[in-house]
Protein backbone atom coordinates (compact mmCIF):
# COMPACT_ATOMS: atom_id res chain seq x y z
CA UNK A 1 0.00 0.00 0.00
CA UNK A 2 1.58 3.16 -0.89
CA UNK A 3 1.40 6.37 0.87
CA UNK A 4 -1.23 8.16 -0.74
CA UNK A 5 -3.93 5.52 -0.53
CA UNK A 6 -2.79 4.93 3.32
CA UNK A 7 -3.44 9.07 3.82
CA UNK A 8 -6.51 8.39 1.75
CA UNK A 9 -7.85 5.72 4.18
CA UNK A 10 -6.69 7.77 6.92
CA UNK A 11 -8.82 10.80 5.93
CA UNK A 12 -11.83 8.97 5.42
CA UNK A 13 -11.25 7.29 8.51
CA UNK A 14 -11.22 10.43 10.58
CA UNK A 15 -14.13 11.43 8.67
CA UNK A 16 -16.37 8.68 9.51
CA UNK A 17 -15.25 8.99 12.95
CA UNK A 18 -16.32 12.63 12.96
CA UNK A 19 -19.56 12.11 11.71
CA UNK A 20 -20.77 9.12 14.17
CA UNK A 21 -19.10 11.00 17.06
CA UNK A 22 -21.08 14.05 15.52
CA UNK A 23 -24.24 11.92 15.45
CA UNK A 24 -24.13 10.57 19.36
CA UNK A 25 -23.02 13.66 20.86
CA UNK A 26 -26.26 15.06 19.23
CA UNK A 27 -25.14 18.09 17.47
CA UNK A 28 -25.91 16.56 14.24
CA UNK A 29 -29.40 15.45 13.95
CA UNK A 30 -31.61 14.56 11.11
CA UNK A 31 -34.31 17.45 10.30
CA UNK A 32 -37.89 16.49 10.44
CA UNK A 33 -39.18 20.88 9.68
CA UNK A 34 -38.72 23.02 7.20
CA UNK A 35 -38.54 27.20 7.50
CA UNK A 36 -41.43 28.96 7.70
CA UNK A 37 -40.28 30.81 4.62
CA UNK A 38 -40.13 27.63 2.86
CA UNK A 39 -44.03 27.04 3.99
CA UNK A 40 -45.38 30.23 3.24
CA UNK A 41 -44.21 29.44 -0.35
CA UNK A 42 -46.06 26.16 -0.37
CA UNK A 43 -49.22 27.34 0.99
CA UNK A 44 -49.43 30.57 -1.65
CA UNK A 45 -48.19 28.74 -4.89
CA UNK A 46 -51.39 27.91 -6.17
CA UNK A 47 -54.36 28.85 -3.50
CA UNK A 48 -52.99 31.19 -1.32
CA UNK A 49 -53.84 34.85 -1.02
CA UNK A 50 -50.15 35.84 -3.07
CA UNK A 51 -50.95 33.11 -5.63
CA UNK A 52 -48.44 32.76 -8.98
CA UNK A 53 -50.99 30.28 -9.91
CA UNK A 54 -48.14 27.63 -10.42
CA UNK A 55 -48.54 23.83 -8.88
CA UNK A 56 -44.36 24.15 -9.29
CA UNK A 57 -43.58 25.68 -5.97
CA UNK A 58 -40.01 26.10 -7.14
CA UNK A 59 -40.67 27.72 -10.33
CA UNK A 60 -42.99 29.92 -8.32
CA UNK A 61 -39.87 31.24 -6.60
CA UNK A 62 -37.66 31.46 -9.41
CA UNK A 63 -40.09 33.35 -11.51
CA UNK A 64 -42.75 35.09 -9.26
CA UNK A 65 -41.72 35.52 -5.99
CA UNK A 66 -37.61 36.23 -6.51
CA UNK A 67 -38.46 36.57 -10.44
CA UNK A 68 -36.01 39.91 -10.55
CA UNK A 69 -32.99 37.71 -8.97
CA UNK A 70 -33.93 35.17 -12.00
CA UNK A 71 -33.80 38.34 -14.58
CA UNK A 72 -30.22 39.57 -13.37
CA UNK A 73 -29.55 36.32 -13.19
CA UNK A 74 -29.66 35.32 -16.98
CA UNK A 75 -27.83 38.98 -17.51
CA UNK A 76 -25.23 37.43 -15.80
CA UNK A 77 -25.00 34.31 -18.33
CA UNK A 78 -25.19 37.06 -20.70
CA UNK A 79 -22.18 38.87 -20.25
CA UNK A 80 -20.06 36.04 -19.59
CA UNK A 81 -21.14 35.27 -23.44
CA UNK A 82 -20.66 38.55 -24.47
CA UNK A 83 -17.33 38.21 -23.17
CA UNK A 84 -16.51 34.64 -24.88
CA UNK A 85 -17.64 36.93 -27.94
CA UNK A 86 -14.88 39.51 -26.87
CA UNK A 87 -11.84 36.36 -26.57
CA UNK A 88 -13.22 34.61 -30.09
CA UNK A 89 -14.88 37.33 -31.98
CA UNK A 90 -11.81 37.87 -33.87
CA UNK A 91 -11.32 34.12 -34.84
CA UNK A 92 -12.32 32.96 -38.73
CA UNK A 93 -14.50 30.05 -38.93
CA UNK A 94 -15.37 29.10 -41.81
CA UNK A 95 -11.67 28.37 -43.60
CA UNK A 96 -11.30 25.01 -42.74
CA UNK A 97 -12.95 21.60 -44.45
CA UNK A 98 -13.86 18.18 -42.88
CA UNK A 99 -16.08 15.36 -43.66
CA UNK A 100 -17.02 14.67 -40.75
CA UNK A 101 -17.93 10.91 -39.54
CA UNK A 102 -19.67 8.38 -41.25
CA UNK A 103 -23.44 8.18 -42.75
CA UNK A 104 -24.45 5.96 -40.16
CA UNK A 105 -23.48 8.20 -37.28
CA UNK A 106 -24.78 11.35 -38.65
CA UNK A 107 -28.00 9.76 -39.58
CA UNK A 108 -28.31 8.05 -36.07
CA UNK A 109 -27.39 11.57 -34.50
CA UNK A 110 -30.12 13.58 -36.33
CA UNK A 111 -32.39 10.68 -35.03
CA UNK A 112 -30.93 11.56 -31.60
CA UNK A 113 -31.39 15.21 -32.23
CA UNK A 114 -35.14 14.80 -32.52
CA UNK A 115 -36.02 13.21 -29.55
CA UNK A 116 -33.74 15.63 -27.34
CA UNK A 117 -35.33 18.70 -29.15
CA UNK A 118 -38.76 16.96 -28.53
CA UNK A 119 -37.98 16.02 -24.64
CA UNK A 120 -36.37 19.38 -24.07
CA UNK A 121 -39.33 21.55 -25.59
CA UNK A 122 -41.63 19.63 -23.04
CA UNK A 123 -39.35 19.79 -20.02
CA UNK A 124 -39.12 23.69 -20.78
CA UNK A 125 -42.94 24.03 -21.61
CA UNK A 126 -44.16 21.91 -18.65
CA UNK A 127 -42.20 23.92 -16.14
CA UNK A 128 -44.89 25.46 -14.74
CA UNK A 129 -46.59 22.47 -14.13
CA UNK A 130 -43.67 19.70 -13.33
CA UNK A 131 -39.91 20.22 -12.37
CA UNK A 132 -38.07 21.50 -14.98
CA UNK A 133 -38.21 24.62 -16.93
CA UNK A 134 -36.47 26.85 -19.27
CA UNK A 135 -33.22 26.81 -18.08
CA UNK A 136 -33.37 22.89 -17.55
CA UNK A 137 -35.11 22.46 -20.96
CA UNK A 138 -32.13 24.63 -22.53
CA UNK A 139 -29.16 23.08 -21.12
CA UNK A 140 -30.99 20.04 -22.45
CA UNK A 141 -31.42 20.98 -25.95
CA UNK A 142 -27.89 22.37 -26.07
CA UNK A 143 -26.67 18.79 -25.80
CA UNK A 144 -27.61 18.56 -29.47
CA UNK A 145 -24.89 21.03 -30.71
CA UNK A 146 -22.89 19.24 -28.45
CA UNK A 147 -23.92 16.00 -30.73
CA UNK A 148 -24.01 17.33 -34.05
CA UNK A 149 -20.14 19.18 -34.00
CA UNK A 150 -18.09 15.76 -33.35
CA UNK A 151 -20.58 14.00 -36.35
CA UNK A 152 -21.40 16.57 -39.02
CA UNK A 153 -17.89 18.46 -37.96
CA UNK A 154 -18.24 22.59 -36.33
CA UNK A 155 -17.34 23.62 -40.14
CA UNK A 156 -20.40 22.20 -41.25
CA UNK A 157 -22.21 23.64 -38.82
CA UNK A 158 -21.03 27.03 -39.75
CA UNK A 159 -21.06 26.59 -43.62
CA UNK A 160 -24.99 25.86 -42.77
CA UNK A 161 -25.61 29.46 -41.18
CA UNK A 162 -25.53 27.91 -37.51
CA UNK A 163 -22.64 30.77 -36.55
CA UNK A 164 -21.16 32.17 -33.06
CA UNK A 165 -23.10 35.65 -34.48
CA UNK A 166 -26.52 34.38 -35.21
CA UNK A 167 -26.74 32.41 -31.67
CA UNK A 168 -25.64 35.67 -30.08
CA UNK A 169 -28.38 37.40 -32.14
CA UNK A 170 -30.91 35.00 -30.88
CA UNK A 171 -29.79 34.95 -27.81
CA UNK A 172 -30.53 39.09 -27.38
CA UNK A 173 -33.85 38.51 -28.60
CA UNK A 174 -35.03 36.15 -26.48
CA UNK A 175 -33.21 38.21 -23.51
CA UNK A 176 -35.55 41.12 -25.19
CA UNK A 177 -38.66 39.23 -25.11
CA UNK A 178 -38.00 37.75 -20.95
CA UNK A 179 -37.67 42.01 -20.38
CA UNK A 180 -40.54 43.11 -22.47
CA UNK A 181 -42.45 40.21 -20.49
CA UNK A 182 -41.32 41.72 -17.48
CA UNK A 183 -42.06 45.44 -18.45
CA UNK A 184 -45.30 45.11 -20.40
CA UNK A 185 -47.48 45.33 -17.10
CA UNK A 186 -45.56 48.73 -16.26
CA UNK A 187 -48.01 50.12 -19.04
CA UNK A 188 -50.92 49.50 -17.53
CA UNK A 189 -50.39 51.30 -14.37
CA UNK A 190 -48.62 47.83 -12.59
CA UNK A 191 -45.54 46.75 -10.81
CA UNK A 192 -42.95 45.54 -13.29
CA UNK A 193 -42.51 42.13 -13.59
CA UNK A 194 -46.66 41.50 -12.77
CA UNK A 195 -47.84 37.93 -12.90
CA UNK A 196 -51.51 36.76 -12.75
CA UNK A 197 -52.89 40.26 -12.20
CA UNK A 198 -51.64 40.91 -15.71
CA UNK A 199 -51.32 37.91 -17.88
CA UNK A 200 -53.85 35.33 -17.40
CA UNK A 201 -53.58 32.08 -15.34
CA UNK A 202 -55.79 29.95 -18.05
CA UNK A 203 -56.07 29.77 -21.54
CA UNK A 204 -58.36 28.27 -23.09
CA UNK A 205 -58.90 26.09 -20.64
CA UNK A 206 -54.98 25.17 -19.67
CA UNK A 207 -52.99 26.39 -17.06
CA UNK A 208 -50.15 28.59 -18.25
CA UNK A 209 -48.98 30.34 -14.92
CA UNK A 210 -49.89 33.73 -16.97
CA UNK A 211 -45.98 35.12 -17.25
CA UNK A 212 -44.04 31.93 -16.07
CA UNK A 213 -45.17 30.44 -19.37
CA UNK A 214 -43.86 32.89 -21.48
CA UNK A 215 -40.44 33.28 -19.02
CA UNK A 216 -39.87 29.91 -19.69
CA UNK A 217 -40.36 29.76 -23.57
CA UNK A 218 -37.46 32.51 -23.70
CA UNK A 219 -35.37 31.18 -21.04
CA UNK A 220 -35.23 28.11 -23.14
CA UNK A 221 -34.29 29.62 -26.22
CA UNK A 222 -31.78 32.21 -24.70
CA UNK A 223 -30.42 29.34 -22.58
CA UNK A 224 -29.97 26.78 -25.50
CA UNK A 225 -28.55 29.47 -27.82
CA UNK A 226 -26.52 30.62 -25.47
CA UNK A 227 -24.43 27.22 -24.67
CA UNK A 228 -24.45 26.15 -28.38
CA UNK A 229 -22.69 30.09 -29.03
CA UNK A 230 -20.16 28.36 -26.01
CA UNK A 231 -19.84 25.49 -27.61
CA UNK A 232 -18.89 26.60 -30.86
CA UNK A 233 -16.95 29.10 -29.22
CA UNK A 234 -14.47 26.22 -27.78
CA UNK A 235 -14.62 23.74 -30.77
CA UNK A 236 -13.20 26.10 -33.18
CA UNK A 237 -9.57 25.14 -34.04
CA UNK A 238 -7.06 27.73 -33.84
CA UNK A 239 -3.90 28.19 -35.65
CA UNK A 240 -2.38 28.37 -32.31
CA UNK A 241 -3.84 24.95 -31.17
CA UNK A 242 -3.07 23.35 -34.34
CA UNK A 243 0.25 23.06 -33.46
CA UNK A 244 0.17 21.80 -29.86
CA UNK A 245 -2.25 18.84 -31.33
CA UNK A 246 -0.02 17.89 -34.04
CA UNK A 247 2.70 17.45 -31.51
CA UNK A 248 0.38 15.35 -29.06
CA UNK A 249 0.61 17.52 -26.50
CA UNK A 250 -2.98 19.52 -25.63
CA UNK B 1 -30.00 7.25 15.67
CA UNK B 2 -29.02 5.22 11.97
CA UNK B 3 -30.50 7.66 10.05
CA UNK B 4 -28.44 10.77 12.36
CA UNK B 5 -25.34 8.77 11.46
CA UNK B 6 -26.26 8.42 8.00
CA UNK B 7 -26.96 12.25 7.69
CA UNK B 8 -24.08 12.92 10.10
CA UNK B 9 -21.53 11.31 7.39
CA UNK B 10 -23.17 12.48 4.75
CA UNK B 11 -22.24 16.35 5.84
CA UNK B 12 -19.15 15.42 7.21
CA UNK B 13 -18.16 13.81 3.93
CA UNK B 14 -19.19 17.13 1.85
CA UNK B 15 -17.28 18.96 4.33
CA UNK B 16 -14.42 16.93 3.16
CA UNK B 17 -15.26 17.67 -1.06
CA UNK B 18 -14.96 20.76 -0.18
CA UNK B 19 -11.73 20.80 1.71
CA UNK B 20 -10.13 18.55 -1.23
CA UNK B 21 -11.64 21.24 -3.93
CA UNK B 22 -9.67 23.83 -1.59
CA UNK B 23 -6.77 21.75 -2.07
CA UNK B 24 -7.05 21.02 -5.16
CA UNK B 25 -7.45 24.87 -6.57
CA UNK B 26 -4.66 25.84 -4.15
CA UNK B 27 -2.48 23.04 -5.54
CA UNK B 28 -3.25 22.37 -8.76
CA UNK B 29 -0.81 22.47 -11.42
CA UNK B 30 -2.91 24.11 -14.35
CA UNK B 31 -5.36 26.61 -14.77
CA UNK B 32 -7.83 23.68 -16.03
CA UNK B 33 -7.29 21.53 -13.05
CA UNK B 34 -7.78 24.41 -10.92
CA UNK B 35 -11.06 25.68 -12.89
CA UNK B 36 -12.44 21.91 -12.49
CA UNK B 37 -11.26 21.97 -8.70
CA UNK B 38 -13.73 24.65 -8.51
CA UNK B 39 -16.23 23.14 -10.19
CA UNK B 40 -16.00 20.81 -7.74
CA UNK B 41 -16.53 23.26 -4.85
CA UNK B 42 -19.13 25.07 -6.46
CA UNK B 43 -21.35 21.70 -7.17
CA UNK B 44 -20.68 20.64 -3.45
CA UNK B 45 -21.80 23.52 -1.79
CA UNK B 46 -24.71 23.67 -4.23
CA UNK B 47 -25.98 19.68 -2.81
CA UNK B 48 -25.10 21.17 0.49
CA UNK B 49 -27.51 23.63 -0.30
CA UNK B 50 -30.09 21.15 -1.08
CA UNK B 51 -29.22 19.31 1.75
CA UNK B 52 -30.42 21.99 3.87
CA UNK B 53 -34.09 22.08 2.44
CA UNK B 54 -34.60 18.25 3.42
CA UNK B 55 -36.30 17.06 5.93
CA UNK B 56 -36.58 13.36 6.95
CA UNK B 57 -39.91 12.24 6.97
CA UNK B 58 -41.84 9.42 5.39
CA UNK B 59 -42.14 9.79 2.53
CA UNK B 60 -40.40 13.06 1.72
CA UNK B 61 -41.56 14.68 -1.54
CA UNK B 62 -40.89 17.56 -4.04
CA UNK B 63 -42.63 20.18 -3.22
CA UNK B 64 -44.92 20.39 -6.15
CA UNK B 65 -48.89 20.19 -5.71
CA UNK B 66 -49.62 17.31 -8.55
CA UNK B 67 -53.36 17.59 -6.89
CA UNK B 68 -54.84 20.66 -7.57
CA UNK B 69 -57.00 20.40 -3.92
CA UNK B 70 -56.56 22.86 -1.18
CA UNK B 71 -56.70 19.82 0.96
CA UNK B 72 -53.51 18.80 -0.73
CA UNK B 73 -51.50 21.43 0.66
CA UNK B 74 -51.65 20.37 4.25
CA UNK B 75 -50.09 16.87 2.78
CA UNK B 76 -47.93 19.07 1.12
CA UNK B 77 -46.70 20.84 4.51
CA UNK B 78 -46.49 17.92 6.34
CA UNK B 79 -44.19 15.92 3.23
CA UNK B 80 -42.27 18.53 1.13
CA UNK B 81 -38.74 19.50 1.22
CA UNK B 82 -38.03 23.73 1.30
CA UNK B 83 -38.63 24.93 -2.07
CA UNK B 84 -36.27 27.68 -1.21
CA UNK B 85 -32.72 26.03 -1.28
CA UNK B 86 -33.20 24.77 -4.62
CA UNK B 87 -34.36 27.43 -6.07
CA UNK B 88 -31.45 29.40 -4.91
CA UNK B 89 -29.60 26.68 -5.98
CA UNK B 90 -30.82 27.03 -9.38
CA UNK B 91 -30.22 30.34 -9.72
CA UNK B 92 -26.42 29.88 -8.67
CA UNK B 93 -25.99 26.97 -10.92
CA UNK B 94 -26.39 29.41 -13.57
CA UNK B 95 -24.12 32.16 -11.99
CA UNK B 96 -21.91 29.33 -11.60
CA UNK B 97 -21.95 28.33 -14.95
CA UNK B 98 -21.72 32.12 -16.13
CA UNK B 99 -18.30 32.21 -13.68
CA UNK B 100 -17.08 29.18 -14.91
CA UNK B 101 -17.05 29.58 -18.80
CA UNK B 102 -16.05 33.22 -18.06
CA UNK B 103 -12.86 31.73 -16.60
CA UNK B 104 -12.58 28.71 -19.30
CA UNK B 105 -12.13 31.77 -22.02
CA UNK B 106 -9.91 33.29 -19.74
CA UNK B 107 -7.82 30.30 -19.31
CA UNK B 108 -8.23 29.90 -23.57
CA UNK B 109 -6.57 33.37 -24.14
CA UNK B 110 -3.84 32.61 -21.44
CA UNK B 111 -2.59 30.01 -23.28
CA UNK B 112 -3.17 31.82 -26.80
CA UNK B 113 -1.14 34.62 -25.19
CA UNK B 114 1.17 32.70 -23.12
CA UNK B 115 1.28 29.37 -24.82
CA UNK B 116 1.26 27.52 -21.42
CA UNK B 117 -1.47 26.99 -18.79
CA UNK B 118 1.00 25.75 -16.17
CA UNK B 119 0.05 27.88 -13.22
CA UNK B 120 4.00 28.01 -11.92
CA UNK B 121 5.26 29.20 -15.55
CA UNK B 122 2.49 31.79 -15.62
CA UNK B 123 3.92 33.42 -12.22
CA UNK B 124 7.87 33.32 -13.19
CA UNK B 125 8.73 30.15 -11.15
CA UNK B 126 9.27 27.58 -14.72
CA UNK B 127 12.74 26.43 -13.31
CA UNK B 128 10.90 24.38 -11.16
CA UNK B 129 10.45 20.74 -12.48
CA UNK B 130 7.46 19.07 -10.58
CA UNK B 131 6.88 15.16 -11.79
CA UNK B 132 3.50 14.03 -12.31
Amino acid sequence: MNRRTTFLLIILTLDLAIAIALAFTGLVTTPVDIKQLGLFYIENSFFGEMSAMTPEVVSSIVWDYRGLDTIYETAVFFLAIVAGLAVFGTVETSSGVSKGLTNLAKTATKLMSLLIISVSASIALHGHLTPGGGFQGGSALAVTPLLLIPTFSVYELVNRGVTTTRLIAARGLALASIGLIALLPVFRGLEIATNTRFYPAYFMGQLISGSLFFYNIFEYLAVASGFAAIFLYISIPERCLDGEISRGGG
Amino acid sequence: MASSIGWSVLLTTLGLNILIAIYGIVYGKTLTKKLISLTILSDTVNLFFIFIGYRYVVPSIPPVLVELKPEYIEYLKAHGVDPLPQALVLTGIVIGMAVNSLIAFAIIQTYRLEKTVDARKLVGLETIEVEE
